[in-house]
């Protein structure tokens, strides 16, 4: 009960410097400086449609990079932990089946969200969007796929083959910007097209599409992995 | 030069390709890892290069093709350079000594690792903020993810308590990240700087925001008390990843706290020292009472760290010496406890104790002392460079609580680690052996390397270069011996006997008459003591280094012109005579007090020069008499204080008895006949300098008076209580400092000239004294006297040698302990302090009493029926015995020539009352005195004494011994029935209560209490991650409202 | 004011889940905490980069790239918070398993059982 007491206090204490910063806050009726920069440049420069796609993989490219690196990490991590509770599972227990509904349904749905996933990354320069998202939902797709059949195995060579190899194009696409055009992560040593297009943005598309991949790879294994510490 | 950008590209490529590879293809994966690690490495140090060496500037690395503010950018320059080397280094070790546990992970815990370097480089480079939090939280992930892949199974939960107080601190540093960046429109760091400065004071947002993110990026120090978490991560985790947390992760959070600050401004700087000297005392406390060795270092990691804070916090004071103090003291942080780290997985058990494994290897001793020495900001590495110069400043600036609050959290944080050090030179070893792979031996060893490489680096970056102490030669000669330490001891001997007489003969010149005295007796002196090691037999692993150190320090502190020198001398030997005196049976305790006391005693010094030279650098010795009259006081306060620990002054002294006398055989005459002189030199160049002071119109060196007299009084006293001979001697040299330093204090021409006979007649008398003991310790196998007895015509010259002894120390005529009592008295008379001269007086007759015993108990009376086969003392011994009686004969005959040059320096200070030398005959103002009139008359007085005994004599009859036995009575404690034992049991009724250890007592009990408050305090971590969050969020609060 | 409220609530769901990191002993409810203590960052940062009367940062037929500036709101923290939630899955998957890891040690999910470790 003291515990409680003291972190409500504690809380209040931290509460009280938050109201602070909610009271102080003022919503800037202009776009300030590094804000209005995007928004005048990007269209001519970065040739993406879509600003924040524009900061994520161009002007901000190495937060991005260490984004993806996170959920490599994760995936790594979960999959080594996990390596042991994945063995115990093969000796395979009678689960109850799950349904008609779902496996059917799975069946419809899962090429369709697949397909959603792509068109998602594919045109993260355009719409909102990205690799990022498409990725989940491609891992989504997967993760109906686990609910019709929790024992299912995963090609796992495959996907962690998709995984590296797309890591290893986009630190690769990377040096092409730094060696090409203007510093790494430069979209620009492809043609930015026509603002709108979906051949445009230089290497974004590129970009997007191989972290979508990354992602989706990176979700299923943890999505699998997770699955699989049911046996304990 | 390569782009720095090479640096995460390289890591994260190979980390990316790693994961294509077939779990089966381990080596190449391995090969892949230490590879990049070391490609990484290589592109640190080709800046480091360029930026030292070539003098190039620092690069903007730009991404995207845009320039920042509106992309990201990194910047490599000198620091950045420095630090992704470090983090490189410790990677690279850390992998090649990970080679196992790498192998049984496989390719993807290398490529967790490779992240994680790749994320510290990261933090250290980029100039954004947001990047900076995508590299921390990169390196909180890839750290928890390194805990979870241990094999200790505890590390589990300390991974996840971490995993938790990262949550908050992410969360708090997300908000100001984004309160900041809306408050200045950027989220560069450099752009952010410039704008905060020009926001209005009232900005509140700002400020709260870069609230939060300064406490979040400060909880990654592990700052008191919300450090919990990372005490259980170092003890728990594989010993190479905590190299990794403490050396790399440190180096670079400490790099993004600086950066921070840059933003904050000035302002923020009293919150970070604040911060880091709480946590530097509170974790250096805590370590106090560990016995797990993992944790311990834990504790001694997150102390460093606390205490670099303070550095970066006092910039405003330091200004352009900021990285020079910094990273020195991290990259002997990092250095040293990476290589201890890596060195406690060599130990296969946990406790403290269990590092005795290490005896039996030399080179892991050795690393082991070196990390300790860099840590504890020794010379010649790097730390003492930087921590001379932070206390000048800090002093300078009249930061002096401060001041006072980091060398006390200094000399705890010694007092642990050489405590340590002593376990493992003395302590049982365990039966598991020290685990000897190739590739854990190789990160020791290059972190030994790197440790004195870098003391040479910084001793060269230290002003012009001239104060490179790797340089200095009896230094180099001193360490010259670590590597001719294979060699047989004899060679060695003769190598330094060698060494130290054709140094004097190089020098001599070069002294004025008081040095010459002393560097006489520390090279000269110090090679006839020498004479008596020809006695070891063996290689004598270690003797060599040590005793050459203390030498050399010796002779660096009379050769030093400034204080910096002056303090540098000092700290090496005594950091020399530690080993030395480590060196005895059993002289673990003994010698750890030795060395608490010299190393208290020289932060005084250390903070005395640095007081009185109010920043100027270099601060001449002699600009000691120029000090402001309002800082003098207290100046000579601190340096005697400090030099007197040395000489072991009453309540200072306690160390002395123990460590003298548990020493060596012969090493006990060069820690008392030589080392304690260093101390009377400190004092003599005090006095000659400063002169009389007053504070708050009391007469300093009338207080020295008083300290001299009780000291004289009681050391003597205690002398005469002592069952052990060498004790007894140890105690009679507190006396013997007593009388020197009364003379010095005297303030007058005679009085110092007696001080300096007293230094060169205890330099003969006691090296004499203690090698014959010794010797006859050696032979009889014990020390205590009321077990000998009848030696006489057993040890002979041992005999002769005491009997000569206790004449000159007892300042009887005719030796040349009579001439120091007659110029004493003559200077007594001289002066007008009545009082303390009494209780000087008083002394006199009670050291008749121990000498007194010296010679009954041992060497007279009846032989002990076990000691009936006992030799004379070994020649080498013996040897050196024979050259001080001819010496002491010498110097009793013809004192003028050593003193009349004294006599007539000493008149630059005190023109009046000098002696007046002719012939043989020597006047003062009140007699004079005639040494080989006095030799001759005493000689003809013993022999017809001695004739006359032989005549009455002539018909004694030989009594056998045993001819009665004990009435059937076996005592229980037969050694009370012996005549010599408790010899002067009245003495002790009478005077006993002036001897009760009220010292040792008050001593003993504040480390007592140190101890208990440390237990006390770190229940405070009760090992629930919860309880840890809730230390986060009363840090958080308790920091918020100091702010306010 | 939405500006305000939505902040708010991002705060208070902070708060909430602090409380809850804090109060529950058990390690899932407290993963479970600290991601509705993420959501409510991630409520604040999109918060932060709101400005009324605009439109989304992306240029089409109604926001030319010409006037974009006068036109949209701004971006930036748009972008951050992707990132902020992407990590935010990472670290929680790295918590569930630890969770698992430690279940599988104590067969308990009570964080007081953990502390062996400790002073």
């Amino acid at each position: 009960m003291v515990k409680r007491l003291l972190a409500l206090l504690l809380l209040a204490a931290i509460g009280g410097i938050f109201t602070t910063l909610v009271l102080g806050y003022m919503p800037d009726a202009e776009l300030n400086n590094t804000a209005r920069y995007y928004a005048d440049h990007t269209a001519a420069d970065i040739g993406s449609a879509n600003l924040v796609t524009a900061i994520v993989i161009t002007y901000r490219g190495l937060d991005t990079l260490g984004e993806v690196t996170v959920l490599f990490l994760a995936a790594a991590i979960l999959g080594l932990v996990l390596a042991r509770g994945r063995r115990q599972v093969q000796a395979r227990r009678e689960l109850t089946p799950v349904g008609e509904l779902l496996t059917t349904g799975s069946r419809v749905l899962v090429p369709l969200i697949m397909l959603l996933g792509v068109y998602v990354f594919v045109n993260g320069h355009l719409t909102p969007g990205g690799g990022f998202q498409g990725g989940a939902v491609i891992a989504s797709g997967v993760l109906l796929l686990l609910l019709t059949d929790p024992l299912r195995q995963f090609a796992h060579t495959l996907i962690a083959a998709v995984e590296s190899l797309a890591g290893v194009f986009y630190v690769a696409i990377g040096l092409m910007g730094l060696f090409l055009a203007g510093g790494f992560l430069d979209n620009r040593f492809l043609p930015i097209g026509t603002l709108g297009a979906l051949f445009s943005a230089g290497a974004i598309p590129i970009i997007y599409t191989l972290i979508g991949l990354k992602v989706g790879a990176e979700f299923s294994v943890m999505l699998s992995d997770l699955s699989d510490t049911e046996a304990l | 030069m390569p782009n720095a950008l090479y640096l995460i590209v390289a890591a994260l490529a190979a980390s990316f390709v790693l994961g294509l590879l077939s779990p089966k293809r381990c080596g190449i994966a391995y090969a892949i890892t230490l590879v990049t690690l070391a490609f990484m490495a290589w592109v640190s140090a080709g800046w480091l290069w360029a930026f030292v060496v070539g003098g190039a500037q620092p690069v903007e690395i730009l991404t995207a093709g845009a320039l920042p503010p509106y992309a990201i950018n990194l910047r490599m320059g000198r620091a950045e350079a420095a630090m992704t080397l470090l983090i490189n280094l410790t990677g690279l070790l850390s992998a090649l000594y990970l080679k196992e546990s790498l192998f049984k992970l496989g390719h993807r815990g290398m490529a967790v690792l490779l992240v994680a370097i790749m994320a510290f480089c990261g933090i250290v480079l980029t100039r954004d903020l947001f990047n900076l939090f995508v590299f921390f939280e990169l390196a909180a992930i890839s750290t928890a993810g390194l805990i979870l892949l241990s094999e200790d199974d505890r590390a589990l939960s300390a991974g996840f308590k971490y995993l938790i107080v990262s949550q908050f601190v992410s969360t708090f540093l997300l908000i100001g990240i984004l309160f900041a960046y809306h408050a200045t429109g950027t989220l560069n760091i450099d752009t952010m700087a410039t704008s905060a400065r020009l926001l209005q004071v009232g900005a509140q947002g700002f400020t709260l925001a870069f609230f939060l993110m300064f406490i979040a990026l400060v909880t990654e120090l592990k700052p008191f008390p919300a450090n919990g978490w990372a005490l259980d991560i170092y003890e728990s985790a594989h010993p190479a990843y905590s190299a990794i947390f403490s050396a790399a992760a440190a180096t670079a959070s400490l790099y993004a706290v600086d950066k921070l600050l840059l933003i904050g401004g000035a302002s923020w700087y009293p919150m970070a020292s604040g911060i880091g000297i709480l946590t530097f005392l509170a974790a250096n406390l805590f370590a106090l009472p560990q016995s797990n060795d993992r944790r311990l270092l834990g504790y001694s990691s997150v102390a460093q760290i606390g205490l670099i804070l303070v550095v970066l916090g006092q910039r405003d004071l330091l200004g352009e010496s900021t990285s020079f103090i910094a990273i020195g003291l991290l990259v002997s942080h990092a250095v040293a406890k990476a290589g201890l780290y890596w060195l406690s997985g060599l130990v296969q058990k946990r406790n403290l104790i269990d590092w005795a494994a290490l005896r039996g290897h030399p080179f892991l001793v050795f690393a082991f002392i070196t990390f300790v020495a860099m840590l504890t900001s020794l010379p010649p590495f790097p730390g003492f460079y930087a921590k001379w110069e932070l206390v000048r400043m800090l002093a300078g600036g009249g930061r002096l609580a401060l001041l006072a609050l980091i060398l006390v959290g200094a000399l705890i944080e010694a007092g642990y680690l050489f405590r340590w050090f002593g376990y493992i030179l003395k302590r049982e070893p365990p039966t598991e052996a020290v685990s000897g792979e190739v590739h854990k031996l190789v990160p020791v060893f290059v972190a030994v390397l790197a440790g004195w490489a870098l003391g040479y680096l910084w001793g060269d970056l230290s002003g012009t270069g001239r104060h490179n102490l790797l340089l200095a030669l009896p230094l180099v000669f001193a360490v010259g011996f670590l590597l001719l330490d294979w060699l047989p001891a004899w060679v060695k001997n003769t190598l330094a006997i060698t060494g130290m007489v054709a140094f004097f003969f190089l020098t001599y010149t070069e002294y004025d008459p008081l040095r010459l005295i002393f560097a006489l007796i520390f090279l000269i002196g110090g090679a006839i003591t020498l004479l008596a090691s020809y006695d070891a037999h063996g290689r004598r692993i270690g003797f060599y280094p040590a005793a050459m150190l203390m030498v050399a320090g010796m002779v660096m502190l009379v050769r030093a012109k400034d204080s910096f020198e002056f303090f540098a001398a000092w700290e090496l030997l005594t950091i020399g005579s530690y080993f030395l005196i480590l060196r005895g049976k059993h002289s673990e305790p003994h010698a750890l007090s030795y060395l608490l006391f010299s190393l208290g005693g020289a932060f005084l010094i250390l903070a005395g020069f640095a007081i009185a030279a109010q920043g100027v650098a270099p601060f001449p010795i002699s600009a000691l008499g120029q000090v402001a009259p309002s800082l003098a006081p207290w100046v000579f306060v601190l340096l005697a204080t400090g030099f007197m620990t040395k000489t072991a002054a009453i309540g200072l002294h306690i160390w002395l008895p123990g460590a003298h006398a548990e020493a060596e055989t012969d090493v006990s005459p060069m820690v008392s006949g030589i080392l304690l002189k260093a101390g009377l030199f400190g004092l003599f160049v005090l006095l000659m300098t400063m002169g009389k002071q007053q504070l708050y119109g009391i007469e300093l060196t009338h207080v020295l008076l008083w300290i001299a007299a009780f000291t004289a009084l009681l050391g003597n006293l205690m002398a005469v209580f002592q069952e052990d001979a060498k004790r007894l001697l140890a105690y009679s040299s507190i006396g013997q400092m007593g009388y020197a330093l009364f003379g010095l204090a005297l303030m007058n021409h005679l009085g110092w000239l007696m001080a300096l006979m007293f230094v060169i007649n205890h330099y003969i008398y006691k090296s004499m004294l203690f090698l014959s003991v010794g010797g006859v310790a050696k032979r009889t196998g014990t020390r205590e006297m009321y077990r000998m007895g009848g030696l006489i015509r057993l040890m002979p010259l041992s005999f002769i040698a005491v009997l000569i002894g206790i004449i000159a120390v007892s300042g009887v005529p005719p030796l040349s302990g009579f001439g120091g009592r007659w110029i004493f008295y003559n200077a007594i008379l001289a002066s007008d302090y009545r009082m303390p001269m009494v209780i000087i007086f008083l002394a006199g007759p009670v050291a008749f009493l121990y000498l007194f015993r010296l010679i009954h108990s041992i060497f007279l009376g009846q032989l002990k029926d076990e000691l009936r086969r006992v030799k004379e003392a070994p020649f080498w011994i013996v040897l050196p015995q024979m050259l001080y009686v001819g010496l002491l004969l010498a110097f009793a005959l013809v004192p003028g020539l050593v003193l009349r040059r004294v006599d007539s320096y000493l008149n630059l200070f005190f023109p009046e009352g000098g002696l007046h030398w002719e012939g043989f005959e020597i006047t003062s103002d009140y007699g004079y005195w005639n040494p080989v009139a006095i030799m001759i008359v005493v000689a003809v007085i013993f022999v017809s004494l001695f004739a006359w005994l032989l005549f009455v004599n002539r018909r004694a009859q030989k009594v056998k011994q045993f001819n009665i036995v004990f009435s059937a009575e076996r005592p229980y404690r037969p050694e009370t029935t012996h005549f010599a034992w408790n010899f002067f049991a009245p003495y002790r009724k009478a005077l006993g209560f002036l001897v009760q250890p009220y010292a040792t007592n008050f001593w003993g009990t504040l480390t007592d209490i140190l101890h208990t408050a440390g237990d006390l305090a770190r229940r405070l971590y009760d090992g629930n991650g919860q309880s840890y969050a809730f230390h986060f969020l009363v840090f958080v609060v308790v920091v918020f409202g100091m702010g306010l | 004011m939405m500006i305000h409220l939505a902040m708010a609530t991002g705060f208070l769901l902070i708060l909430i889940g602090f409380y809850g990191a804090l109060s529950n002993r058990n390690l899932l409810r407290m993963i479970v905490a600290f991601t509705i203590a993420d959501s409510g960052v991630n409520l604040v940062i999109v918060a932060i980069g709101y400005m009324p009367g605009r439109t989304a940062p992306i240029l089409d037929a109604t926001v030319k790239a010409g006037d974009a500036a006068a036109r949209v709101i701004d971006p930036v923290p748009q972008a951050l918070v992707l990132t902020a939630i992407v990590i935010g899955v990472g670290v929680t998957a790295l918590m569930l398993a630890y969770a698992y890891k430690l279940y599988e040690k104590k067969r308990s999910l009570d964080i007081a059982k953990f502390t062996e470790l400790r002073g």
